[in-house]
């Protein structure tokens, strides 16, 4: 099947909710970083976008509008150690098996048969839809991420938007 | 999340996106993307299935040292088992429990 349109089918349904005329940012051109070092010595973190939080913290809001929360998750969270809230997406398959959305036990066996360097002490969870403020993440939140990464010796980020 | 990786990429970490939502990610232009049309939320896949997990993953992650050109985005060729579509937020469990 074609690929849903989701930009037309998100500004009708932002629209609905009475939440302001969205303003999506269109790039011509993008940054790329080549890695020096083969795969095998990389370390990888994972950023999972779609309302993963551990079950003993708050939920997230599932209909947040520019919500600059990140959550660390230590990589060696249990993979049933984990709830959802996010109303823009049916979670329900995630919510079985979080590695549909957020693969953590695939990367780990990825670091264990020596396909990726390692897996950081840290994932990430944050950065949900519906960010009005771009400046905001540009400028402060997402610099501020990177700082951790960094602080992990971090190689390759894994993005996952949902 | 695109706009997340191009500060990341930047700032000398290299970066790739798994996406569901491929407009979305044309538009915003992350330095490396692979696209899987499966409805968002099953980026790598059904639940317990660890082979496609694995697959989407090893290829998402060859991208890092294979892609040349900034920007680029490869649609890999899996078909979900059934119709999806957008969702609006009437989850399944929802739905029953309306019903």
């Amino acid at each position: 099947m074609e690929p849903i349109k989701y930009v037309d089918e998100l500004i009708a349904h932002y629209g609905s909710l009475g939440f302001p005329e969205y303003k999506w940012t269109v790039n011509d051109t993008a940054p790329l970083h080549r890695l020096e070092k083969p795969l095998s010595e990389c370390v990888v973190s994972i950023l999972v976008s779609g309302g993963v939080s551990q079950c003993s913290m708050p939920g997230f809001d599932p209909d947040a509008r520019n919500d600059h929360r990140l959550d660390a998750i230590a990589n060696e969270t249990p993979e049933d150690d984990f709830q959802i809230h996010d109303s823009y997406y049916d979670h329900t398959d995630a919510e079985h098996d979080i590695n549909c959305v957020f693969p953590i036990t695939r990367l780990r066996e990825f670091a264990d048969a020596g396909e990726i360097g390692g897996v950081a002490a840290r994932h990430w969870s944050g950065f949900m839809g519906r960010i009005y403020n771009r400046t905001k993440v540009l400028e402060e939140s997402a610099p501020a991420f990177v700082a951790k990464l960094n602080e992990d010796a971090v190689d390759i980020l894994l993005a996952v938007p949902a | 999340m695109g706009l997340v990786c191009r500060v990341a990429e930047e700032a000398g970490i290299a970066t790739v996106c798994v996406s569901t939502g491929r407009d979305l990610t044309v538009q915003v232009l992350p330095p490396r993307s692979a696209f899987v049309n499966f409805p968002m939320g099953n980026n790598f896949g059904a639940p317990g299935d660890v082979e496609r997990q694995s697959e989407i993953m090893r290829t998402a992650l060859a991208m890092i040292h294979e892609t040349e050109q900034a920007g680029r985005l490869i649609d890999l060729p899996y078909e979900w088992s059934g119709p999806f579509e957008y969702f609006t937020g009437r989850g399944k469990n929802t739905a029953e429990a309306a019903s």
